[in-house]
């Protein structure tokens, strides 16, 4: 394979165009909040909170191969933390999010036993179940003393604290409050004369500052896994992956590996939902669609659209997602359909979003079965091909003779 | 004392029995084949040594009773597994999977070194090391398996079936490098294998394994000299 130019990994080249791709993500990430409209920061964010469960789920299916139709539950456990802790017991939505992570965590180690000793569809039928029964037992009466049955918990104080401030939380939005402000006053601050958060308690009805929460975690939980990935224990997971025998051989504890890793997982999935229930202002089984099974087979959809085991992948496939849904939901009316395709949807009378994915997956599952993630290593290198660091790693540049013999030992045929 | 000593060592799947009371030892620096037909039960032996399986009796490493131990706890005894089939992970570069057969061992233990050390061993493997493992050859692919199960520290190598699938000029290298880690480096080796001929020459002992008991043992001298074994499993 040709490619326009080639470069070394760590050369000046390379890190220009490391450099150039960080400028440009930056920027998006800043106009978005600041110059981009309502509805495209609301669409943002729930392509945020959409990857954030897609790379959690990513850590569990793509790099360990556990299949997993149950992470909603998860997200779910981490959405209802929050609104029993604030609405219930009066803490701030700050707290909430290290005790989602570890009551799902928790949850998610429990899950992992039979899941370690269960392989392929039987897995999948489980965590299925998991993800079926969490809902119902939201709305179960004996239950409802916490998570208020089948209309939910409003993400405000609680009554018994009324004449106390509850911390955090304002107590008459939904937003969060960091200061006196005076009576139908924007309360924002800004950076460099830049007004990036909008107005904390949401009364402009923009949610610049949800934004934030959820880029926060979406770069927290992708720092987790890269973190694990790019370790010991990542190699380890695909050990497990692609040969559990030889993973054994080698040393790795199954059982206690596919707990952590599950666990972290489920953990991790949980922090969306914090983002979830703050944004929403509330939390019930209907109000948050994501909590259902509905939810785990959209994260499943987005993670394998983007490509599963890497780790840009759920981050392209949700954005993908959530932007392919959010233009064509409405067309459904005839009018909003782009002049060119109206004949192939026009006779829709729903949104033909979902179908437009279905299909989308099962042509990608032919031409990429590695999702986009998949396509880009693929093509690259037609246009920059990065050459390896030479032996060693240490960094220091081999004469040029070994560099034509990696390559041409790059290209060998597979065997 | 043994490297490895298995007394009455039986194991199977479930409510099946592949094993009824095997005996078999491995001494220091001893390279031990074990020859047997399909279904015999060379596998099931190789996993019970590394407890993948359930397993009855007593397996001794160095006088240490492993017979209860998890997989694990096995490893970091010493012994390392050469999975049959190679099991080398496709995803991972040659490097990685060096790596993570280094698992056990933690960073700055000289696990670099020693991979610098295996690529010395098997030079095809340093040309490719930031390859897949998947885009190597069958013969690569068993080398790095070796590797792999080197990158441990072992004691004791357990190779199951090397020569699977693999050309007979590769077996003779693949068999080669097996013999002079014994020889050279001192490593204690139990290998299970089909290819009789080839195995046996690099053999300090040979055990005959015949429906989950062994038959037969002695040194290859002994075995190949009498008749009915040549005839069966050496083929002239």
């Amino acid at each position: 394979m040709k490619s326009l130019v080639t470069i070394r990994e760590g050369s000046a080249a390379h890190w220009a165009i490391r450099i150039v791709t960080a400028v440009l993500l930056v920027a998006i990430l800043l106009w978005v909040p600041t110059k981009g409209s309502a509805s495209l920061i609301t669409t943002s964010i729930e392509a945020m909170t959409l990857m954030s469960a897609a790379m959690a789920l990513n850590l569990v299916l793509g790099y360990t191969g556990q299949i997993s139709i149950g992470h909603s539950a998860f997200l779910g456990i981490g959405a209802y933390t929050t609104g029993i802790m604030v609405s219930r017991w009066g803490f701030s939505p700050w707290v909430t999010f290290p005790v989602a992570f570890g009551v799902a965590f928790f949850v998610g180690v429990l899950v992992s036993f039979p899941a370690a000793r269960i392989k392929g569809v039987y897995l999948a039928l489980v965590t299925l179940a998991l993800g079926l029964v969490f809902p119902q037992m939201l709305t179960w009466k004996r239950f409802s003393w916490l998570t208020g049955g089948g209309s939910g918990l409003p993400l405000s104080c609680p009554a018994t604290s009324a004449t106390r401030t509850c911390a955090g939380v304002a107590k008459t939005t939904t937003g969060f409050d960091i200061g006196p402000a005076q009576k139908g006053q924007l309360q924002t601050f800004k950076i460099f004369g830049h007004d990036f958060f909008g107005d904390l308690r949401r009364l402009d009805n923009k949610s610049a500052f949800w934004y934030w929460i959820a880029l926060s975690v979406v770069v927290v939980i992708y720092l987790a896994c890269r973190g694990v990935v790019k370790s010991r224990v990542g190699r380890s997971l695909i050990a497990i992956r692609d040969n559990e025998t030889a993973a054994a051989v080698m040393g790795v504890n199954l059982v206690r590996t596919k707990a952590f890793v599950f666990g972290l997982s489920a953990g991790l999935c949980a922090l969306p939902g914090c983002v979830v229930a703050i944004k929403t202002g509330g939390v019930s089984p209907e109000g948050i669609l994501s909590l259902t099974v509905l939810g785990a087979i959209t994260f499943l959809i987005a993670m394998v659209i983007g490509g599963a085991g890497s780790l840009w992948g759920p981050i392209l496939g949700s954005t993908l997602y959530v932007f392919v849904t959010d233009k064509t939901g409405s067309w459904a009316d005839d009018d909003k359909i782009p002049g060119l395709i109206r004949p192939l949807f026009g006779w829709s009378k729903i949104s033909p979003a979902d179908g437009i994915f279905a299909l989308l997956l099962i042509i990608l599952m032919f031409v990429a079965p590695r999702g986009i993630a998949g396509l880009w290593k693929q093509y690259s290198p037609l246009v920059v091909r990065v050459l390896p660091r030479p032996a060693g790693t240490g960094g220091t540049p081999e004469p040029l003779a070994t560099v034509s013999a990696t390559e041409t030992t790059n290209e060998g045929e597979p065997q | 004392m043994s490297m490895l000593k298995i007394e009455g060592l039986t194991a199977g799947y479930g409510p099946v029995s592949v094993l009824h009371g095997l005996d078999l030892e491995v001494g220091e620096g001893e390279l031990v084949v074990m020859l047997g037909a399909n279904g015999a039960g060379k596998t099931t032996t190789m996993r019970a040594i590394s407890g993948l399986i359930g397993r009855q009796g007593t397996i001794e490493m160095e006088g240490v009773n492993i017979t209860k131990w998890s997989p694990d706890h096995i490893v970091r005894a010493g012994i390392a597994q050469v999975p049959q089939g190679r099991g080398t992970f496709p995803e991972l570069s040659v490097e990685d999977n060096l790596l993570a057969g280094a698992y056990v061992r933690h960073k700055g233990e000289g696990v670099r070194d020693d991979m610098e050390r295996w690529f010395d061993v098997f030079p095809r493997l340093a040309e490719r090391r930031a390859q897949k493992a998947g885009s190597l050859s069958g013969g690569e692919q068993q080398m790095l398996a070796i590797a792999r199960a080197l990158m441990s520290r072992p004691k004791l190598l357990l190779c199951d079936e090397p020569s699977l699938g693999l050309a007979p000029l590769i077996t003779q290298e693949l068999f080669d490098v097996l013999g002079r880690l014994n020889t050279e480096e001192g490593l204690s080796v139990l290998l299970v294998e089909q290819n009789a001929n080839l195995a046996m020459h690099i053999a300090s002992r040979v055990y005959l394994l015949e429906t989950g008991r062994i038959v037969a043992s002695g040194t290859s001298a002994e075995l190949s000299a009498d008749d009915s074994i040549r005839k069966a499993y050496l083929g002239f």
